[in-house]
């Protein structure tokens, strides 16, 4: 009886925090999705739902669909870089991993916005990309990589990487490696052993950081908005634009709700799909 | 070992807690003491808008310390200040279309002009406009021109009017800035219309003009935008006065073009909260600015047009076209002003289908 | 063996140069002479020199490092003994919980901002740091608990079974058992948390009170006049003092003996 209350102990302060920081603020977004914008400023509390209706115009559709297009682009992207990442970087001396470990961590003590300005100078008309391409004779005129779709997909997995290259490390950490030696003895190729042992053993970290960085993902448009010169237009700049610009604070907080909803679809679909059901439910 | 670990670890968590709660209620006493502290001005406004100097000056001559807090947009600001419930801050410097709904919504005190002696001193162009008519609230400071520049030597189109943006010829070679009213504006002046029209069915024709455009835009953003113009990534750009002031210095190859289908402006201006803690710092303050030799200092740092007219004849003669309106300078100027909510929600959905347009 | 020893070696720095390669292009122009960061106008320390004239700068990085030890510390508490404890106890709300935490990594920041000012207000708390504080919390309680419950699945329970068979209390088990266990968990959870706490500058902007100004806050809130190279030379002094920091600690290290370290790796 007494180790069980000391069990829940433990969960009190993610209880009290969650319902009391997290849960209230959600909800009042909640309740705001159904009220009435004001003539010039705020709401007025009349219940309605054309907030949502409103929604379903081409124009809104769209931005969710650009939305997803981006992250998932972005997170496959990461994922195909960060695992062998972090698969190596597990394999090291254990030296090595913490010099990695702060060399990973590094980065984020900069300003990303001043990050950004960095890739700019990469991508910019006659920048260093440009530059040096030139140089070793493969183009002649500057490729006017700024504001393109892959100057903001670059900027995406840039900035998510980390995310999944730590989930993936924390899991191989642990991984049995004479599970695989196993496995080669017993015939398997080294692609097969990959597939059947290390993926399988290593999903709990390769799953969570793809919510990592899938979900931030759908959240993050900034960088669209630096790098893809605003033209890409996401939830989270449309949301950012009905609150700072139109003063509709209703209707973004109904966008709000069903981005989170279909963000929670997309995670549960992707489980269902990836049989990683013994996750016991990371969500 | 493990042991050692754990200690380590433990003393980690509750380090944490403490660390948290101390840097709490240690954050929470200097956040709220500087307001009952008399000597202190609190003031919001965008970050950089002073040079150090005059910050320093003004505290040496008054005593008042000043503690600066930023915001990024207007609606921040005013967001801010409805959940200070007008208190928390004495000075604040915005533009000129939320201050109209700051007064509105009865956040703004009024002012009381005998404590500014320096009144006189403002330019009158930039007095009585539609946001306070009365110039009952309210200081200018600044004033912005939607102005359009290029770079001659980049593109053959000879650009005198919104209308020449729309030449094929400037095919993803423009950068915008990311203000839905300034830019659904400019298609609304091609089309001869004013600037705050509330027929939704204009600002839907509007809109079909803009998705003419999309082909033309390389960028929208607020930031920097000069950059671009500078190093060649677009060759014309339609930006901010203190954006249009940098770029200038950088390049004088630059031309700066007034279109003549008329420009857009706006203000920025101070007012005074109506619960500021300490409003005599804020008198003192906005004095201090309206003296000619310190908003001369301001203005040559911020870049914007010079809402001093004593101040005009003090500006530096290499700032001297920018900081102030030329000479027999006689477009069409209007401003832009706050609007139905209506119109709101189809200027949102049409700029909203620009900028998908324009990739 | 060798050979893919290699491979992975390249890989490695190959992609450790990429995420390097702007920040050292960040660190080159803050020695530029031009404010605008398109055009190179030469070597000099002059953004240097203001940046040290600019107390507010510094005042909004103390700021920003109490924010983010802070939060990423009370995040770690309640994310680490949430994952931890909801591994032994079996209750209906625990997939409630679950989701409701990591709501905040799902939820626009700005719209959470939003929200997070209104309640507060609501609340009748006083913005300052300590509103700082909680919000940020909230937003890193997720990467703490995701981390530490990846780290836990699949971690053999046989050692805290042997230990509660042995008689040691759940406390007694924590500490001695499962906290060393997952401590790389909780390390990279709070390193990341710090960084995203660091970097955060939509929801600081509308629950911060007057006066406190934290790092993103001062660059964000300039674009509307530019922002110059200073904050590059910031970030190449932050830069420079954490590489500083890890180098001496690297050199402590060593100096308190190698195999006390491998010891401690292993575990």
């Amino acid at each position: 009886m007494k180790q069980r209350r000391s069990l829940w102990l433990m969960l009190v302060p993610l209880y009290v925090f969650t319902l009391v920081f997290v849960a209230g603020p959600l909800v009042y977004m909640f309740i705001l999705s159904f009220e009435t914008r004001a003539e010039t400023w705020g709401v007025v509390q009349e219940f309605t739902l054309d907030n949502y209706k409103n929604i379903f115009q081409p124009v809104y559709l769209q931005t969710f669909a650009e939305s997803f297009r981006l992250a998932i682009t972005s997170t496959i992207l990461i994922t195909l870089i960060g695992y062998p990442f972090g698969y190596f970087m597990a394999k090291l001396s254990d030296a090595w991993k913490k010099r990695l470990m702060l060399l990973l961590m590094i980065p984020f003590w900069t300003n990303s916005l001043i990050r950004l300005y960095g890739w700019m100078i990469v991508f910019r008309a006659n920048g260093v990309l440009d530059k040096l391409l030139m140089a070793l004779g493969v183009i002649d005129t500057p490729l006017k990589l700024l504001y393109t779709y892959p100057a903001v997909v670059v900027g995406m997995v840039y900035a998510l990487l980390q995310f999944m290259i730590l989930a993936v490390y924390s899991s191989c950490e642990k991984l049995d490696r004479s599970l695989i030696e196993a496995a080669r003895d017993l015939g398997a190729s080294p692609a097969k052993a990959f597939f059947t042992v290390t993926l399988k053993l290593t999903m709990p970290g390769l799953l969570s950081g793809i919510i990592l960085t899938f979900i931030p993902s759908m959240g993050l448009f900034f960088i669209a908005d630096i790098l893809g010169g605003n033209k890409i237009v996401l939830v989270g700049s449309l949301i950012q634009d009905q609150l700072l610009k139109a003063h509709n604070q209703p209707f973004a907080a109904a966008l709000a709700v069903v981005l989170m909803l279909l963000t929670t679809l997309m995670i549960s679909l992707y489980k269902r799909v990836t049989h990683s059901s013994e996750l016991e439910g990371l969500l | 070992m493990k042991k050692g670990i754990s200690l380590a670890l433990c003393a980690a968590l509750c380090l944490g807690l403490l660390a948290g709660c101390g840097a709490s209620s240690q954050a929470g006493a200097s956040g709220s003491a500087p307001a009952e502290k008399k000597g202190t001005l609190n003031l919001y406004t965008w970050e950089g808008m002073f040079p150090q100097e005059v910050l320093d000056g003004f505290t040496a001559e008054t005593g008042y310390e000043i503690s600066y807090s930023s915001f990024d947009t207007d609606e921040t600001m005013l967001a801010k200040l409805e959940a200070a419930e007008g208190g928390d801050y004495d000075l604040v410097i915005a533009d000129d279309y939320i201050i109209e709904t700051a007064i509105a919504e009865g956040l703004v005190s009024e002012l009381d002009k005998t404590k500014l002696e320096n009144l006189g001193n403002v330019n009158p162009l930039y007095q009585g406009q539609f946001y306070d008519p009365e110039d009952a609230y309210t200081v200018p400071y600044g004033a912005g021109v939607m102005t359009l520049v290029y770079d001659p030597t980049l593109t053959d189109v000879e650009i005198t009017s919104y209308a020449d943006l729309w030449d094929p010829a400037l095919a993803d070679n423009i950068a915008v800035v990311d203000n839905y009213r300034v830019i659904n504006g400019m298609a609304l002046k091609v089309l001869g219309e004013s600037y705050n029209v509330a027929d939704t069915q204009v600002i839907r024709n509007a809109g079909d003009k803009l998705l003419e455009l999309a082909p033309n835009i390389r960028l929208i953003k607020n930031d920097n935008v000069q950059d671009d113009l500078i190093s060649g990534e677009v060759a014309a750009a339609v930006m901010y006065t203190s954006q249009v002031t940098l770029a200038c210095l950088a390049n004088p190859e630059l031309e700066v073009v007034y279109p003549e289908e008329g420009v857009g402006f706006g203000i920025m201006a101070q007012f005074i909260p109506s619960q500021a803690p300490n409003k005599d710092a804020a008198y003192a303050f906005i004095d201090y600015i309206l003296r000619p030799e310190v908003a001369k200092q301001c203005f040559e740092w911020l870049g914007y047009y010079c809402t001093n007219q004593a101040a005009d004849d003090l500006i530096e003669e290499e700032y001297k076209s920018f900081l102030t309106l030329p000479e027999g300078f006689n477009t069409e100027m209007e401003m832009i002003e706050n609007i139905t909510p209506e119109a709101e929600e189809m200027h949102m959905q049409v700029w909203t289908e620009f900028k998908a347009a324009c990739e | 063996m060798k050979r893919k020893f290699r491979f992975s070696s390249v890989y490695l720095a190959l992609v450790l140069f990429l995420i390097y390669l702007p920040i050292v292009l960040v660190v080159v122009y803050s020695f530029n002479e031009s404010k605008i960061s398109s055009v190179w106008d030469g070597f000099s320390l002059k953004w240097y020199e203001e940046l040290f004239a600019d107390a507010a700068l510094f005042e909004a990085l103390w700021n920003s490092i109490v924010l983010g030890v802070a939060s990423s510390c009370a995040a770690a508490v309640i994310g680490t003994l949430g994952a931890v404890g909801f591994t032994r106890v079996k209750t209906r709300t625990k997939g409630v919980m679950e989701y409701l935490s990591m709501l905040p990594m799902m939820t626009p920041e700005i719209i959470l901002a939003m929200v997070f000012m209104a309640f507060f207000s609501l609340l009748g708390l006083p913005f300052g740091m300590t509103t700082l504080i909680i919000a940020h919390t909230a937003f890193c309680v997720p990467y703490i608990y995701m981390l530490v419950k990846a780290r836990l699945v699949g971690l053999d329970p046989s050692l805290a079974e042997a230990a509660r068979d042995l008689g040691a209390g759940e406390i007694r088990v924590f500490f001695d058992i499962t906290l060393p266990l997952i401590a790389p968990a909780i390390a990279s959870g709070m390193l990341l948390s710090f960084a995203m706490s660091f970097d955060d500058v939509i929801i600081s902007l509308f629950v911060t009170g007057v006066g406190v100004n934290t790092l993103p806050i001062k660059v964000y809130t300039a674009l509307k006049t530019g922002v110059t190279p200073e904050i590059n030379a910031l970030c190449t002094l932050m830069l420079a003092v954490t590489i500083l920091l890890v180098v001496i600690s690297g050199a402590v290290g060593r100096m308190r003996g190698g195999a006390q370290q491998t010891q401690e790796g292993k575990q």
